[in-house]
Protein backbone atom coordinates (compact mmCIF):
# COMPACT_ATOMS: atom_id res chain seq x y z
CA UNK A 1 0.00 0.00 0.00
CA UNK A 2 2.62 2.52 -1.09
CA UNK A 3 1.31 3.77 -4.15
CA UNK A 4 2.02 7.32 -4.77
CA UNK A 5 0.41 7.93 -7.76
CA UNK A 6 -2.83 7.52 -6.61
CA UNK A 7 -5.12 5.57 -9.46
CA UNK A 8 -8.81 6.20 -9.96
CA UNK A 9 -10.09 4.11 -7.32
CA UNK A 10 -12.04 1.50 -9.52
CA UNK A 11 -8.22 0.42 -9.76
CA UNK A 12 -7.49 0.52 -6.16
CA UNK A 13 -7.15 -2.73 -3.96
CA UNK A 14 -8.75 -2.21 -0.98
CA UNK A 15 -7.80 -1.46 2.74
CA UNK A 16 -8.64 -4.67 4.88
CA UNK A 17 -11.20 -3.62 7.89
CA UNK A 18 -8.87 -4.45 10.32
CA UNK A 19 -6.27 -2.24 8.85
CA UNK A 20 -8.95 0.94 8.73
CA UNK A 21 -9.52 0.25 12.38
CA UNK A 22 -6.02 0.08 13.52
CA UNK A 23 -5.71 3.61 11.64
CA UNK A 24 -8.89 5.10 13.72
CA UNK A 25 -7.15 3.97 16.79
CA UNK A 26 -4.34 5.32 15.93
CA UNK A 27 -1.74 2.17 15.91
CA UNK A 28 -0.26 2.43 12.48
CA UNK A 29 3.47 3.23 12.17
CA UNK A 30 3.58 6.78 10.75
CA UNK A 31 4.31 6.04 7.26
CA UNK A 32 1.58 3.10 6.56
CA UNK A 33 -0.63 5.41 8.76
CA UNK A 34 -0.09 8.66 6.20
CA UNK A 35 -0.19 6.05 2.73
CA UNK A 36 -3.97 4.52 4.32
CA UNK A 37 -4.63 7.84 5.18
CA UNK A 38 -4.24 8.90 1.64
CA UNK A 39 -6.16 5.81 0.32
CA UNK A 40 -9.14 6.25 2.35
CA UNK A 41 -9.34 10.06 1.57
CA UNK A 42 -9.25 8.62 -2.49
CA UNK A 43 -11.29 5.50 -2.45
CA UNK A 44 -14.79 5.65 -1.71
CA UNK A 45 -15.55 2.34 -0.67
CA UNK A 46 -12.83 2.50 2.18
CA UNK A 47 -14.08 5.98 3.29
CA UNK A 48 -17.72 4.06 3.77
CA UNK A 49 -15.77 1.50 5.80
CA UNK A 50 -14.02 3.85 7.49
CA UNK A 51 -17.31 5.84 8.55
CA UNK A 52 -19.10 2.70 9.36
CA UNK A 53 -16.27 1.77 11.85
CA UNK A 54 -16.92 5.70 13.74
CA UNK A 55 -20.67 4.87 13.36
CA UNK A 56 -19.93 1.48 15.01
CA UNK A 57 -18.49 2.84 18.03
CA UNK A 58 -21.16 5.90 18.39
CA UNK A 59 -23.94 2.68 18.17
CA UNK A 60 -22.12 0.55 20.74
CA UNK A 61 -21.96 2.93 23.32
CA UNK A 62 -25.85 3.93 22.86
CA UNK A 63 -26.65 0.70 23.38
CA UNK A 64 -24.52 0.45 26.43
CA UNK A 65 -26.20 3.37 27.72
CA UNK A 66 -29.26 0.92 27.89
CA UNK A 67 -30.08 -1.62 30.77
CA UNK A 68 -31.18 -5.62 30.43
CA UNK A 69 -33.93 -5.96 32.60
CA UNK A 70 -32.71 -9.04 34.81
CA UNK A 71 -34.92 -12.42 34.06
CA UNK A 72 -37.37 -12.66 37.00
CA UNK A 73 -36.02 -16.02 38.49
CA UNK A 74 -32.10 -14.82 38.40
CA UNK A 75 -33.51 -11.91 40.54
CA UNK A 76 -35.78 -13.79 42.74
CA UNK A 77 -32.58 -15.88 43.04
CA UNK A 78 -29.84 -13.25 43.83
CA UNK A 79 -32.57 -11.46 46.82
CA UNK A 80 -32.40 -15.08 48.25
CA UNK A 81 -28.74 -15.09 48.24
CA UNK A 82 -28.23 -11.33 49.67
CA UNK A 83 -30.79 -12.32 52.34
CA UNK A 84 -29.24 -15.29 53.63
CA UNK A 85 -25.72 -13.27 53.55
CA UNK A 86 -27.60 -10.84 55.98
CA UNK A 87 -29.11 -13.70 58.25
CA UNK A 88 -25.28 -15.00 58.06
CA UNK A 89 -23.90 -11.49 59.05
CA UNK A 90 -26.77 -10.57 61.61
CA UNK A 91 -26.05 -14.48 63.20
CA UNK A 92 -22.42 -13.46 64.05
CA UNK A 93 -23.37 -9.70 64.68
CA UNK A 94 -26.35 -10.00 66.38
CA UNK A 95 -28.38 -7.73 64.43
CA UNK A 96 -31.93 -9.19 63.18
CA UNK A 97 -33.30 -7.77 59.60
CA UNK A 98 -36.52 -6.54 61.10
CA UNK A 99 -37.82 -6.05 57.50
CA UNK A 100 -37.29 -9.96 57.14
CA UNK A 101 -38.88 -11.39 60.53
CA UNK A 102 -41.35 -9.11 59.65
CA UNK A 103 -42.36 -9.99 56.20
CA UNK A 104 -40.80 -14.05 56.07
CA UNK A 105 -41.30 -15.13 60.14
CA UNK A 106 -41.08 -18.23 59.06
CA UNK A 107 -38.38 -18.67 56.68
CA UNK A 108 -35.77 -16.78 58.65
CA UNK A 109 -36.07 -16.72 62.46
CA UNK A 110 -35.91 -20.49 62.69
CA UNK A 111 -32.67 -20.62 61.12
CA UNK A 112 -31.56 -18.23 63.30
CA UNK A 113 -32.74 -20.49 65.94
CA UNK A 114 -31.10 -23.28 64.47
CA UNK A 115 -27.61 -21.06 64.16
CA UNK A 116 -27.55 -20.73 67.61
CA UNK A 117 -28.58 -23.94 68.49
CA UNK A 118 -26.15 -24.98 66.45
CA UNK A 119 -23.14 -23.32 67.72
CA UNK A 120 -24.26 -23.99 71.63
CA UNK A 121 -23.98 -27.82 70.63
CA UNK A 122 -20.70 -27.37 68.32
CA UNK A 123 -18.75 -29.14 71.60
CA UNK A 124 -20.80 -32.15 72.02
CA UNK A 125 -21.83 -32.91 68.72
CA UNK A 126 -17.35 -32.37 67.44
CA UNK A 127 -16.27 -34.11 70.03
CA UNK A 128 -18.66 -37.18 69.56
CA UNK A 129 -18.27 -37.03 65.31
CA UNK A 130 -14.46 -37.46 65.89
CA UNK A 131 -14.68 -40.66 68.21
CA UNK A 132 -17.24 -42.29 66.03
CA UNK A 133 -15.22 -41.54 63.03
CA UNK A 134 -11.73 -42.68 64.69
CA UNK A 135 -13.38 -45.79 65.66
CA UNK A 136 -13.86 -47.00 62.33
CA UNK A 137 -10.14 -46.26 61.59
CA UNK A 138 -10.99 -46.45 57.77
CA UNK A 139 -9.32 -44.25 55.63
CA UNK A 140 -12.94 -43.11 53.50
CA UNK A 141 -15.57 -42.60 56.23
CA UNK A 142 -17.96 -40.88 54.01
CA UNK A 143 -21.36 -42.69 53.68
CA UNK A 144 -21.48 -41.49 50.23
CA UNK A 145 -18.76 -43.12 48.06
CA UNK A 146 -17.04 -40.06 46.83
CA UNK A 147 -14.55 -41.67 44.09
CA UNK A 148 -16.62 -41.93 40.94
CA UNK A 149 -16.60 -38.11 41.00
CA UNK A 150 -14.32 -36.40 43.80
CA UNK A 151 -10.63 -36.12 42.48
CA UNK A 152 -8.36 -38.77 44.19
CA UNK A 153 -5.23 -37.56 46.65
CA UNK A 154 -4.60 -34.02 47.18
CA UNK A 155 -5.61 -32.45 43.60
CA UNK A 156 -3.45 -28.96 43.30
CA UNK A 157 -5.75 -26.30 42.81
CA UNK A 158 -5.17 -22.26 42.61
CA UNK A 159 -8.05 -20.02 45.04
CA UNK A 160 -9.80 -19.70 41.49
CA UNK A 161 -10.27 -22.94 40.36
CA UNK A 162 -12.00 -23.65 44.11
CA UNK A 163 -15.47 -22.21 42.73
CA UNK A 164 -15.87 -23.41 39.26
CA UNK A 165 -14.12 -27.13 40.31
CA UNK A 166 -16.38 -27.75 43.54
CA UNK A 167 -19.30 -26.59 41.44
CA UNK A 168 -18.52 -29.17 38.56
CA UNK A 169 -18.02 -31.64 41.30
CA UNK A 170 -21.22 -31.88 43.10
CA UNK A 171 -23.48 -30.98 39.89
CA UNK A 172 -21.84 -34.70 38.98
CA UNK A 173 -22.93 -36.19 42.64
CA UNK A 174 -26.72 -37.04 42.96
CA UNK A 175 -27.22 -34.24 46.14
CA UNK A 176 -25.91 -36.80 48.94
CA UNK A 177 -23.13 -35.74 50.80
CA UNK A 178 -19.47 -36.03 48.92
CA UNK A 179 -17.07 -36.40 51.55
CA UNK A 180 -13.30 -37.62 50.47
CA UNK A 181 -10.20 -37.71 52.86
CA UNK A 182 -8.87 -39.55 56.00
CA UNK A 183 -11.54 -39.89 58.86
CA UNK A 184 -9.64 -37.46 60.72
CA UNK A 185 -10.07 -34.47 58.02
CA UNK A 186 -14.09 -35.28 57.55
CA UNK A 187 -14.83 -35.28 61.26
CA UNK A 188 -12.93 -32.10 61.40
CA UNK A 189 -14.85 -30.81 58.66
CA UNK A 190 -18.19 -31.84 60.39
CA UNK A 191 -17.07 -30.09 63.35
CA UNK A 192 -16.66 -26.32 61.31
CA UNK A 193 -19.93 -26.97 59.95
CA UNK A 194 -21.38 -27.84 63.25
CA UNK A 195 -20.69 -24.30 64.26
CA UNK A 196 -22.13 -22.52 61.04
CA UNK A 197 -25.37 -21.27 59.91
CA UNK A 198 -26.03 -24.09 58.10
CA UNK A 199 -24.71 -26.88 59.34
CA UNK A 200 -25.53 -29.35 56.39
CA UNK A 201 -22.44 -30.96 55.28
CA UNK A 202 -22.00 -31.08 51.86
CA UNK A 203 -18.40 -31.59 50.63
CA UNK A 204 -15.35 -32.51 51.71
CA UNK A 205 -12.28 -32.71 49.61
CA UNK A 206 -8.39 -32.55 50.52
CA UNK A 207 -6.52 -29.97 48.03
CA UNK A 208 -3.39 -27.96 47.86
CA UNK A 209 -4.74 -25.04 47.55
CA UNK A 210 -1.95 -21.90 45.86
CA UNK A 211 0.68 -24.87 47.37
CA UNK A 212 -0.41 -25.08 50.49
CA UNK A 213 -2.50 -28.06 51.98
CA UNK A 214 -5.78 -27.36 52.66
CA UNK A 215 -9.69 -28.70 52.75
CA UNK A 216 -12.13 -27.72 50.77
CA UNK A 217 -15.56 -27.87 52.39
CA UNK A 218 -18.93 -27.05 51.32
CA UNK A 219 -22.09 -26.55 53.17
CA UNK A 220 -25.64 -26.64 51.93
CA UNK A 221 -26.46 -22.62 51.83
CA UNK A 222 -29.56 -20.60 51.74
CA UNK A 223 -31.62 -22.35 49.14
CA UNK A 224 -31.14 -26.13 47.94
CA UNK A 225 -29.13 -25.13 44.91
CA UNK A 226 -27.02 -22.93 46.98
CA UNK A 227 -23.59 -24.35 47.99
CA UNK A 228 -21.34 -22.17 50.53
CA UNK A 229 -17.47 -23.58 50.33
CA UNK A 230 -14.87 -22.69 52.71
CA UNK A 231 -10.98 -23.15 51.93
CA UNK A 232 -9.68 -24.10 55.35
CA UNK A 233 -6.75 -25.00 56.73
CA UNK A 234 -5.56 -27.32 60.17
CA UNK A 235 -8.24 -30.02 59.39
CA UNK A 236 -4.85 -32.36 58.18
CA UNK A 237 -2.68 -32.29 61.11
CA UNK A 238 -5.02 -33.83 63.63
CA UNK A 239 -5.60 -30.47 65.70
CA UNK A 240 -9.02 -30.31 64.41
CA UNK A 241 -9.12 -26.66 64.22
CA UNK A 242 -10.40 -25.45 60.80
CA UNK A 243 -9.15 -22.02 60.19
CA UNK A 244 -11.27 -21.01 57.17
CA UNK A 245 -9.64 -18.60 54.92
CA UNK A 246 -11.54 -18.16 51.71
CA UNK A 247 -15.29 -18.74 51.25
CA UNK A 248 -17.57 -18.49 48.36
CA UNK A 249 -20.80 -19.12 47.37
CA UNK A 250 -21.78 -21.59 43.99
CA UNK A 251 -24.96 -22.04 42.41
CA UNK A 252 -25.89 -25.96 40.95
CA UNK A 253 -27.45 -25.39 38.03
CA UNK A 254 -29.02 -28.73 38.01
CA UNK A 255 -31.09 -28.88 41.36
CA UNK B 1 -16.27 3.49 61.10
CA UNK B 2 -19.79 3.68 62.65
CA UNK B 3 -19.75 -0.31 62.41
CA UNK B 4 -20.90 -0.36 65.85
CA UNK B 5 -24.91 -0.63 66.16
CA UNK B 6 -25.88 0.61 69.98
CA UNK B 7 -29.50 0.08 69.09
CA UNK B 8 -29.86 -3.85 69.64
CA UNK B 9 -32.18 -5.73 67.31
CA UNK B 10 -35.40 -4.08 68.89
CA UNK B 11 -34.97 -1.02 67.54
CA UNK B 12 -35.15 -0.07 63.60
CA UNK B 13 -32.17 1.61 62.12
CA UNK B 14 -31.84 5.16 62.71
CA UNK B 15 -30.33 7.27 59.91
CA UNK B 16 -27.73 10.37 61.28
CA UNK B 17 -28.67 12.98 62.49
CA UNK B 18 -28.30 15.55 59.67
CA UNK B 19 -30.74 13.77 57.73
CA UNK B 20 -33.69 15.21 57.73
CA UNK B 21 -35.86 12.00 58.25
CA UNK B 22 -34.41 11.17 61.73
CA UNK B 23 -37.53 9.11 62.63
CA UNK B 24 -37.30 5.05 62.15
CA UNK B 25 -36.93 3.76 58.72
CA UNK B 26 -39.37 1.62 57.34
CA UNK B 27 -38.91 -0.85 54.17
CA UNK B 28 -40.73 1.45 51.95
CA UNK B 29 -38.73 4.75 52.71
CA UNK B 30 -35.62 2.79 51.64
CA UNK B 31 -36.55 3.49 48.29
CA UNK B 32 -35.92 7.39 48.77
CA UNK B 33 -32.74 7.26 50.10
CA UNK B 34 -29.73 7.70 47.93
CA UNK B 35 -26.64 5.12 47.12
CA UNK B 36 -24.49 6.29 49.56
CA UNK B 37 -27.11 6.53 52.67
CA UNK B 38 -27.85 2.55 51.68
CA UNK B 39 -24.54 1.68 51.76
CA UNK B 40 -23.63 3.56 55.06
CA UNK B 41 -26.06 2.23 56.99
CA UNK B 42 -25.44 -1.68 55.45
CA UNK B 43 -21.80 -1.18 56.83
CA UNK B 44 -23.38 -0.05 60.11
CA UNK B 45 -25.18 -3.38 60.48
CA UNK B 46 -28.57 -2.35 58.71
CA UNK B 47 -29.57 -6.36 57.10
CA UNK B 48 -32.23 -4.56 54.57
CA UNK B 49 -30.25 -2.19 52.82
CA UNK B 50 -27.95 -3.66 50.72
CA UNK B 51 -30.77 -5.78 49.06
CA UNK B 52 -32.64 -2.34 48.14
CA UNK B 53 -29.04 -1.46 46.56
CA UNK B 54 -28.82 -4.36 44.39
CA UNK B 55 -32.47 -3.80 43.43
CA UNK B 56 -31.99 -0.97 42.50
CA UNK B 57 -29.13 -1.13 39.86
CA UNK B 58 -29.43 -4.91 39.52
CA UNK B 59 -30.92 -4.34 35.41
CA UNK B 60 -27.52 -2.15 34.95
CA UNK B 61 -25.40 -4.65 36.13
CA UNK B 62 -27.59 -7.62 33.91
CA UNK B 63 -26.66 -5.30 30.71
CA UNK B 64 -22.47 -5.55 31.96
CA UNK B 65 -22.58 -8.88 32.94
CA UNK B 66 -24.54 -10.48 30.18
CA UNK B 67 -22.81 -8.70 27.03
CA UNK B 68 -19.49 -9.40 28.65
CA UNK B 69 -20.40 -13.28 29.33
CA UNK B 70 -22.72 -13.75 27.00
CA UNK B 71 -24.45 -16.46 28.96
CA UNK B 72 -26.90 -16.39 31.02
CA UNK B 73 -25.90 -19.10 33.79
CA UNK B 74 -22.13 -17.47 33.83
CA UNK B 75 -23.76 -13.93 34.40
CA UNK B 76 -25.63 -15.06 36.98
CA UNK B 77 -22.84 -16.74 38.69
CA UNK B 78 -20.84 -13.63 37.99
CA UNK B 79 -23.41 -11.18 39.61
CA UNK B 80 -23.87 -13.26 42.53
CA UNK B 81 -20.28 -13.53 43.26
CA UNK B 82 -20.16 -9.79 42.82
CA UNK B 83 -22.75 -8.68 45.00
CA UNK B 84 -21.73 -11.27 47.81
CA UNK B 85 -18.63 -9.33 47.14
CA UNK B 86 -19.66 -6.04 47.27
CA UNK B 87 -21.97 -6.94 50.68
CA UNK B 88 -18.72 -7.92 52.41
CA UNK B 89 -16.52 -5.52 51.14
CA UNK B 90 -18.71 -2.24 51.57
CA UNK B 91 -16.62 -0.80 54.32
CA UNK B 92 -13.49 -0.23 51.84
CA UNK B 93 -15.92 1.79 49.52
CA UNK B 94 -14.68 5.46 49.47
CA UNK B 95 -17.17 8.05 49.95
CA UNK B 96 -16.02 10.39 47.43
CA UNK B 97 -16.92 7.94 44.29
CA UNK B 98 -20.48 7.42 42.90
CA UNK B 99 -21.90 3.41 44.51
CA UNK B 100 -22.62 2.77 41.08
CA UNK B 101 -18.98 3.56 39.53
CA UNK B 102 -17.80 1.08 42.59
CA UNK B 103 -20.21 -2.22 41.84
CA UNK B 104 -19.85 -1.50 38.30
CA UNK B 105 -16.05 -2.24 38.63
CA UNK B 106 -16.92 -5.27 41.08
CA UNK B 107 -18.92 -7.22 38.70
CA UNK B 108 -16.51 -6.39 35.86
CA UNK B 109 -13.93 -7.57 37.52
CA UNK B 110 -16.10 -10.96 38.58
CA UNK B 111 -17.06 -11.14 34.84
CA UNK B 112 -13.17 -11.10 33.77
CA UNK B 113 -12.40 -13.66 36.42
CA UNK B 114 -15.41 -15.73 35.30
CA UNK B 115 -13.27 -15.31 30.98
CA UNK B 116 -10.05 -16.02 32.59
CA UNK B 117 -11.65 -19.10 34.41
CA UNK B 118 -12.98 -20.82 31.32
CA UNK B 119 -9.60 -19.34 29.25
CA UNK B 120 -7.70 -21.78 31.51
CA UNK B 121 -10.46 -24.58 31.41
CA UNK B 122 -10.84 -24.70 27.17
CA UNK B 123 -13.40 -28.00 28.06
CA UNK B 124 -16.00 -25.33 27.96
CA UNK B 125 -16.68 -23.40 25.12
CA UNK B 126 -19.47 -20.98 24.57
CA UNK B 127 -22.49 -22.38 22.98
CA UNK B 128 -23.04 -21.05 19.36
CA UNK B 129 -26.94 -20.97 19.91
CA UNK B 130 -28.88 -18.14 18.32
CA UNK B 131 -31.84 -19.14 20.34
CA UNK B 132 -30.61 -18.11 23.60
CA UNK B 133 -30.20 -14.30 22.52
CA UNK B 134 -34.32 -13.77 23.14
CA UNK B 135 -33.94 -15.35 26.26
CA UNK B 136 -30.60 -13.36 27.18
CA UNK B 137 -32.58 -10.06 26.18
CA UNK B 138 -35.19 -10.26 28.66
CA UNK B 139 -38.80 -10.23 29.45
CA UNK B 140 -40.49 -9.47 25.50
CA UNK B 141 -43.13 -7.03 27.27
CA UNK B 142 -40.61 -4.61 29.01
CA UNK B 143 -39.22 -2.83 25.86
CA UNK B 144 -40.28 -1.76 21.81
CA UNK B 145 -39.47 -4.53 19.67
CA UNK B 146 -36.73 -2.66 17.98
CA UNK B 147 -34.95 -1.86 20.98
CA UNK B 148 -35.12 -5.54 21.90
CA UNK B 149 -34.22 -6.44 18.19
CA UNK B 150 -31.03 -4.29 18.18
CA UNK B 151 -30.57 -5.75 21.84
CA UNK B 152 -30.48 -9.64 20.57
CA UNK B 153 -28.25 -8.39 17.09
CA UNK B 154 -25.64 -6.66 19.54
CA UNK B 155 -25.51 -9.25 22.16
CA UNK B 156 -25.33 -12.14 19.12
CA UNK B 157 -22.69 -10.47 17.12
CA UNK B 158 -20.84 -10.28 20.82
CA UNK B 159 -20.95 -13.85 21.18
CA UNK B 160 -18.64 -14.35 18.19
CA UNK B 161 -15.87 -12.33 18.67
CA UNK B 162 -12.78 -13.49 20.71
CA UNK B 163 -13.68 -12.88 24.57
CA UNK B 164 -10.30 -10.25 25.01
CA UNK B 165 -11.84 -8.39 22.24
CA UNK B 166 -15.61 -8.61 23.65
CA UNK B 167 -13.48 -7.25 26.94
CA UNK B 168 -12.07 -4.72 25.90
CA UNK B 169 -15.03 -3.37 23.39
CA UNK B 170 -17.77 -3.44 26.50
CA UNK B 171 -15.46 -1.57 28.56
CA UNK B 172 -14.47 0.99 26.18
CA UNK B 173 -17.50 1.48 23.76
CA UNK B 174 -20.12 0.23 25.33
CA UNK B 175 -19.27 1.16 28.92
CA UNK B 176 -17.50 4.28 28.62
CA UNK B 177 -14.50 4.09 30.55
CA UNK B 178 -10.97 5.46 28.75
CA UNK B 179 -8.47 3.62 27.22
CA UNK B 180 -5.90 3.83 30.53
CA UNK B 181 -8.89 2.57 33.34
CA UNK B 182 -9.31 -0.07 30.57
CA UNK B 183 -6.07 -1.12 30.48
CA UNK B 184 -5.73 -0.70 34.25
CA UNK B 185 -9.18 -3.27 34.79
CA UNK B 186 -7.86 -5.23 32.01
CA UNK B 187 -4.03 -5.82 33.53
CA UNK B 188 -2.57 -5.01 30.28
CA UNK B 189 -1.13 -2.19 28.40
CA UNK B 190 -3.02 0.76 26.83
CA UNK B 191 -2.08 -0.37 23.67
CA UNK B 192 -3.37 -3.75 23.56
CA UNK B 193 -6.67 -2.61 24.26
CA UNK B 194 -6.69 -0.43 21.58
CA UNK B 195 -5.51 -3.01 19.48
CA UNK B 196 -8.26 -5.75 20.95
CA UNK B 197 -10.85 -2.85 20.44
CA UNK B 198 -9.65 -1.86 16.81
CA UNK B 199 -9.49 -5.67 15.95
CA UNK B 200 -13.34 -6.42 17.76
CA UNK B 201 -14.63 -3.72 16.09
CA UNK B 202 -13.57 -4.52 12.48
CA UNK B 203 -14.90 -8.34 13.25
CA UNK B 204 -18.33 -7.06 14.66
CA UNK B 205 -18.77 -4.79 11.55
CA UNK B 206 -19.91 -7.18 9.23
CA UNK B 207 -22.09 -8.83 12.49
CA UNK B 208 -24.04 -5.64 12.56
CA UNK B 209 -24.24 -4.41 9.23
CA UNK B 210 -27.49 -5.47 8.23
CA UNK B 211 -28.00 -3.33 11.69
CA UNK B 212 -26.41 -0.02 10.73
CA UNK B 213 -27.80 0.02 7.83
CA UNK B 214 -31.82 -0.22 8.63
CA UNK B 215 -30.83 2.48 11.05
CA UNK B 216 -30.35 4.75 8.31
CA UNK B 217 -26.82 4.05 7.94
CA UNK B 218 -24.81 3.69 4.27
CA UNK B 219 -24.36 0.68 2.11
CA UNK B 220 -21.54 -1.25 2.83
CA UNK B 221 -19.92 -2.54 0.30
CA UNK B 222 -19.17 -6.38 0.12
CA UNK B 223 -15.53 -7.06 0.40
CA UNK B 224 -14.16 -10.49 -0.93
CA UNK B 225 -11.07 -11.92 0.08
CA UNK B 226 -9.85 -11.18 -3.63
CA UNK B 227 -10.09 -7.27 -3.25
CA UNK B 228 -8.91 -7.08 0.15
CA UNK B 229 -5.08 -6.62 1.13
CA UNK B 230 -3.12 -6.60 4.23
CA UNK B 231 -0.33 -4.65 5.59
CA UNK B 232 1.18 -7.61 7.34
Amino acid sequence: MTDSGLPTSEHLEHLDTDTIADLIENLLPAAEAHSAREHVKACPDCQLTYDALLELSEDLAEEGRSDIPMPADVAEHLDAVISSEAVMRASTVGVHSLVQIREEPHRHVPKLLGAAAAVVLVAAVGVGVVVATKDRAGENAANTNPTAILPTGTPSLSLSQIAPEAQRWLEKGDGAPLLNGSATEIACAKVFASGRPNPQLRLVQPAKVDGKRATVIGLQGGSPRDIQLFVVTGCNDGSGAAAPYYDTTVTLRNR
Amino acid sequence: MTAHLDSGPAHPPRIGVDHPVAQPVHAASYDQLDDHELLRLHVAGNPDTFGFLVKRHRDRMWAVAIRTLGEPEEAADALQEAFISAFRRADSFRGDAKVTTWLHRIVVNACLDRIRRRQVRQADPLPEDEDRAAELAGPAEDDPAEVRERRIDVLNALKQINPDQRSALVLVDMEGYSIEEAAAILGCAPGTVKSRCARGRARLLPLLRHWQTTRGGSDLPEKTAAETVGTE
